[in-house]
């Protein structure tokens, strides 16, 4: 059986809840015959992939549901093996090019070549191209890219590429430009509330109100996060009276604690626990670059207004030099250190400016 | 002659060393500067003679001029008394620098070369310039008790005619222009003009000239101690070590030596080793270089009577070498071609491959090879391999090297330390004075001081300034060390470096000024750069310069610090990920600020930081159960129509997945009879076992240390909700209790959903197998869940831990442990037993049988 996430994911275009505006146009472009190239941005858990199933199953009719699930091997130049697993139905496929690290050009040029070069063989199909779903696409290398501009020219005929990705900002200009651009855009808390009491319907049981608030300004629009905090609550608490806990990730809830920290006190000390705290998040396969926003930003919640466009002017400094390092930890704690010096300058100016 | 003294070149393996003073030094101080003389036609022949080899001897006993009495029996008397200068007058010719070269040719040829003297050529042409001269027919001579006698010269016309021909041969080639061709010529006025300098050189410096001393041999080989008793350093270390080869006695030479019995505080005698070797096979000799650790090990080895066999860092040390070489050697017992037992000695044992668990490696193999002995003996197994009788002695630099983790639990250790100074200023001196060479101690103390201790490096220096000047000062030992300052880069030592300043007394031996210590870039980026390990040292100060107690109100060092910090990292990545290292250079500047930032007096040592390696190993293994579970996930989504798959991807498994699931999977489900379960709860119980049965993720049954069962999520999701090793607070601690009925309510899907498949084709058949055995299960499991609670509640609650938390126990504490998987047979078959009162036994077998339906009659 599986989560209410998947249970209730809506299969066609019609069905989906918010956003109706951009279902028509994608109704309309699946019908008209002439299908581009599209690539799908908008944060995490607006509901990219179940628009980009939701817009196959309209291509190419229920027949995109058989879904089929392998691992191909493929080889890097240096002949290392790299497995990449492949979602795949006979009028599509979805793979997640990232898997294979800096190897995805590989990925990219053999596998897009295979298929761009194979017809449809199925006469009964609707469409003559077949779909290639690319997920992640902000994670390709820049040869990764490259690799798959003059395809998508090239091959035009035979397929289709559907790009999805969390910012277009990584995406190398001709990629941009070869693709209709369609932004899923988060729901807005109405949205989210019409889909949770869907959810609870369908499930079925009553969703007070007071819940769903809670669970929606929690989830920061998103919708996956909510659906799935949801359930939790609802296996949690079954009868969901009393008072409610929403859960909140444990990273997050720890990441508060290190901002926390950073802002009661500022000594070599601190820095040494929080060092710690940072191992720790860490060592529980939480990506750095996370870690920096969440604690940056509950760190600018309690400082005071003039310090917070430094501490995010410094956070953004840092996750840049954390992009380009390879040593997290330096950059998290140059970071805080950071931080914990500009905290203790504002107060030598408050007390100074006191004195006067 | 500066090619000489150093001892760099030629190799005098059959010269032992009473034999070189008086041969080296007595033949050759006759001739570079020149005192030979009144005919070089004589010198020539000396020459000559002395490349005879069978004459040689005898030639330089009479050069001596000891040998005066008997001299006109002498064949080549003349010959020889030329050389000491005793007779005749002496003519200064300096174009004599040839003959050496001549003379030496047969065992320093490149030197001949060098010089770019033929040496064909400059005898020819001496005994052109200089036949002339040698007229006289006879020599006065004074003996020792003052008689005069007269010395009849020989005619060498024999020698003067193949001169001549030679002379000819050349002359004619060139044309009779010249004599001699031009070129040479100019390469003689060269040689003569290079040799006048080197007089003139010689002058200068010391008196005593003629004390230029052909040196071929190391200092550090001359003076090595063969004796136990000449040991220098520490005379414990030599004594433990010589005990431990003593303890060996009685397996390699078979008998005690006087020992009647082991004494008692031998602890090291292994009393059920049938060979009376010592418990430990191997001894690990660990100590900084040139303290003498090599020479320890052969000076025992000879002195206990053994035949060292060394395999050290110039031999492929390989695991293999092991079976071919070493073993081979212990076996026999000795090495070829001699009679004395083998001691093999290991030197360098830390650069042999040993890291990883490689069995192969070659400290793997020796420490199984001592080990495995006993075992293989008894089981006799086809190619029987003998035990190893043999002692066998290691030696390296560094005792925590990662090789060696294999080989220390097996050895005894011995660690070198460095002697007091004073011992080798001692020995210093007493090198010095056989050598001729004036020390003061101060200039020695100051050497070793240097040099840290380190003999050999020490003997080396003085031989490379005794080449140079006969004195040590103190200056001029500080000249000769330059390069020997600071070579000690372990990773520790850097650190300290880098966070205290240098300590009074060694800036004292190194002797800095004040103004020089100031001036410490230089100093240690080259140690940082010596150590080879930037990114360690990195660690290593991002691990120590939080701790320090310095005052820091605004934080700026540490800014500044963090800055260097994060600058080393950019350019380490970039170099490491581009592969481009030409920047490995400017890579030590980086982290030296941290010396002007935080260096302190006194500070505290450095100690090497884990928690990056500690975070480092936590990471890996947290990353496999990711990895396990995004397999589950697949596996899940292949089977339900690719319903998990959004949830594969990296940022999003571990950011919502995994704390959410792991709250999803742990409702507050009560430990009671499934039967008697409200409908509420029952309904939570089942999408809980659903969703964990097609997750994949299962409750595995564990018995801990002590004896306490207690269930485990397999894969471990759950750690991704511990932080700082605790769970999150809001989810339940899930009982025993409860996840023994959930476990068993999941096997119970299992295997109906594996009956379903199996059973699919012909349905009705064989239900007894399938579903029946599942809700089966479920009483089973319910009736041990009730049964628990009515006991809970019987008994006082002596102690607040809920009894439902811990597994089942019977009337006397005993756990009880049902083994899951084989209750529901259990269960099955007491339901059998009951309906039918017939009693067989059910063996669980090999399910490739053939089922079939068979009447009850039919076992009646």
């Amino acid at each position: 059986m599986s989560l209410w996430v998947d249970q209730f994911r809506p299969r066609t275009l019609d069905s989906l809840h918010y956003h109706h505006g951009l279902s028509a146009r994608l109704k309309s472009l699946a019908s008209s015959g002439d299908f581009p190239h599209i690539l799908f941005y908008g944060p995490s858990g607006a509901g990219k992939k179940t628009r980009i199933t939701c817009t196959l199953r309209e291509l190419f009719g229920p027949g995109v549901e058989k879904l089929k699930i392998d691992q191909r091997i493929f080889l890097s130049p240096s002949k290392r093996k790299l497995e990449i697993n492949i979602v795949q139905s006979n009028f599509h496929i979805e793979i997640t090019p990232s898997d294979a690290g800096n190897y995805d050009r590989v990925v990219i040029q053999e596998l897009l070549k295979e298929i761009a070069q194979t017809q449809q063989v199925d006469l009964n199909a609707k469409q003559r191209f077949k779909a290639v779903v690319i997920n992640e696409a902000d994670s390709l290398s820049r040869d990764a890219q490259a690799a798959l501009r003059r395809t998508m020219e090239k091959y035009m005929s035979n397929m289709r590429i559907i790009l999805c990705a969390n910012s277009t900002s990584k995406l190398i200009a001709p990629i941009k430009s070869r693709c209709l651009l369609m932004r899923v855009a988060a729901p807005n808390p109405q949205e989210m509330e019409e889909v949770l009491n869907y959810v609870a319907k369908r499930a079925p049981f009553t969703l007070p109100p007071e819940a769903a608030k809670k669970i929606i300004d929690d989830s920061g629009g998103n919708l996956r996060k909510a659906i799935l905090v949801l359930e939790a609550l609802k296996m949690q608490s079954p009868d969901l009276s009393g008072p409610l806990a929403i859960a909140k990730p444990d990273w997050e809830t720890y990441c508060y604690k290190v901002a926390d920290l950073i802002v009661s006190e500022q000594s070599p000390a601190r820095v040494m626990e929080v060092r710690a705290k940072f191992y720790e998040l860490l060592s529980h396969c939480i990506p750095p670059t996370v870690i920096l926003k969440t604690v940056a930003e509950r760190v600018v919640e309690k400082v005071d207004e003039s310090l917070k466009a430094d501490i995010m002017h410094w956070a953004a400094f840092y996750e840049v030099r954390m992009r380009l390092g390879s040593k997290k930890i330096y950059h998290l704690e140059a970071w805080v250190v950071k931080v914990m010096s500009l905290y203790k300058h504002f107060f030598y100016d408050m007390d100074m400016s006191s004195f006067d | 002659m500066p090619f000489v003294p150093n001892g760099l070149l030629g190799s005098t393996s059959t010269l032992t060393k009473s034999d070189d003073s008086v041969s080296g030094s007595q033949t050759e101080l006759f001739v570079p500067n020149g005192l030979l003389g009144t005919s070089t036609s004589n010198l020539l022949g000396a020459n000559v003679n002395s490349e005879e080899a069978v004459e040689e001897v005898r030639d330089r006993f009479i050069a001596n001029g000891l040998l005066s009495g008997s001299i006109n029996t002498e064949r080549d008397a003349p010959n020889a008394f030329v050389p000491n200068g005793l007779l005749s007058t002496p003519q200064e010719n300096n174009s004599s620098s040839a003959p050496p070269t001549s003379q030496e040719d047969d065992y320093l040829p490149s030197v001949v070369e060098a010089f770019g003297v033929p040496v064909g050529l400059s005898t020819t042409s001496t005994a052109s310039t200089s036949s002339g001269s040698s007229s006289r027919y006879s020599i006065h001579a004074t003996t020792f008790d003052g008689k005069t006698i007269q010395l009849k010269r020989k005619v060498k016309a024999p020698r003067t005619a193949r001169n001549n021909v030679l002379n000819m041969s050349s002359a004619s080639k060139m044309g009779n222009l010249l004599d001699v061709p031009i070129h040479r010529l100019l390469d003689q006025l060269s040689v003569a003009k290079a040799s006048e300098l080197q007089e003139r050189d010689r002058h200068s410096a010391t008196a005593v000239t003629s004390r230029e001393v052909v040196e071929d041999t190391l200092w550090v080989d001359r003076y090595r101690p063969q004796k136990f008793t000449e040991l220098m350093g520490n005379e414990r270390i030599a004594r433990e070590t010589m005990a431990w080869v003593k303890q060996w006695d009685w397996c390699v030479f078979g008998s005690k030596k006087g020992k009647k019995r082991p004494t008692s505080g031998d602890e090291n005698y292994n009393e059920k080793d049938e060979y009376h070797r010592p418990r430990e096979k191997i001894l690990l000799i660990s100590g900084p270089p040139g303290l003498g650790k090599t020479t320890l090990a052969h000076v025992i080895a000879r002195q206990a009577g053994y035949e060292a066999m060394e395999i050290n860092a110039s031999d492929a040390r390989s695991g293999s070498i092991v079976d071919d070489r070493i073993r081979p050697a212990l076996e026999s017992g000795s090495a070829v071609g001699s009679t004395k037992p083998v001691l093999l000695i290991i030197d360098e044992i830390d650069g042999a491959t040993g890291a990883g668990d490689n069995s192969n490696t070659f400290v793997q193999k020796l420490v199984s090879l001592t080990q495995d002995q006993p075992r293989k003996k008894r089981q006799k197994g086809p190619q029987e391999k003998r035990p190893i009788l043999r002692p066998i002695i290691c030696i390296c630099n560094d005792q925590n090297a990662s090789s060696l983790a294999k080989l220390r639990p097996h050895a005894l250790h011995i660690r070198f330390q460095r002697p007091a100074d004073i011992h080798t200023v001692k020995r210093l001196r007493k090198v010095c004075e056989l050598e001729g060479l004036e020390a003061d101690s101060r200039a020695l103390t100051t050497l070793v001081g240097v040099a840290k201790g380190d003999l050999r490096g020490c003997l080396n220096t003085l031989q490379f300034i005794k080449s140079r000047n006969q004195e040590v000062t103190e200056s001029v030992v500080r000249n000769a060390t330059v390069g020997m300052k600071e070579a000690d880069t372990s990773l520790t030592a850097v650190l300290n470096d880098l966070f205290n300043p240098l300590p009074k007394k060694r800036l004292k031996e190194l002797g800095l000024s004040e103004e020089e210590e100031g001036k410490y870039v230089a100093r240690l980026s080259r140690e940082i750069d010596a150590s080879g390990r930037e990114s360690s040292i990195a660690l290593g100060c991002f691990g120590h310069y939080a701790t320090l107690r310095q005052h820091d109100a605004n934080f700026l060092r540490h800014e500044k610090a963090n800055e260097w910090l994060v600058t080393f990292d950019i350019l380490s990545a970039s170099m490491y990920s581009n592969g481009d290292f030409a920047l490995s250079p400017y890579l030590p500047y980086t982290l030296v600020p941290f010396y002007p930032l935080f260096q302190e007096r006194g500070g505290e040592r450095v100690e090497r930081n884990q928690a990056d390696w500690e975070n480092l190993q936590v990471t890996r293994s947290n990353e496999e159960i990711l990895k396990s579970l995004s397999r589950c996930l697949r596996s899940a989504s292949s089977k339900l129509c690719g319903d998990f798959r959004h949830l594969l991807s990296t940022p999003v498994i571990q950011l919502e997945f995994v704390p959410l699931i792991n709250r999803i999977i742990s409702p507050p489900l009560r430990p009671v009879n499934s039967q008697v379960i409200r409908p509420e709860e029952k309904a939570l119980l089942t999408r809980l076992v659903n969703i964990m049965a097609s997750l994949e993720l299962r409750f595995l049954q564990e018995r801990a240390e002590d004896g306490q069962l207690s269930y485990r999520l397999d894969p471990p999701i759950d750690v991704f909700v511990t932080y700082d090793g605790k769970r999150a607070a809001d989810i339940a601690v899930s009982r025993y209790a409860v996840r023994h009925l959930v476990a068993g309510e999941i096997d119970a899907l299992l295997i109906a959903r594996d009956a379903d498949v199996v059973e699919k084709g012909k349905r009705g058949k064989h239900d007894f197998f399938g579903k029946t055995t599942a809700s089966r299960k479920f009483e089973e499991t319910a009736e041990l869940a009730n049964d628990l609670v009515g006991r809970a509640s019987k008994r006082p609650r002596t102690d607040n831990i809920d009894i439902a938390d811990r597994p089942p126990t019977d009337f006397f504490g005993r756990v009880i442990s049902v083994p899951s998987a084989g209750s529901t047979k259990a269960a099955a078959r007491k339901n059998v037993e009951k309906k039918f009162r017939v009693t067989y036994r059910f063996t669980e077998g090999n399910s490739a049988a053939v089922r079939r339906p068979v009447k009850v009659a039919a076992f009646l």
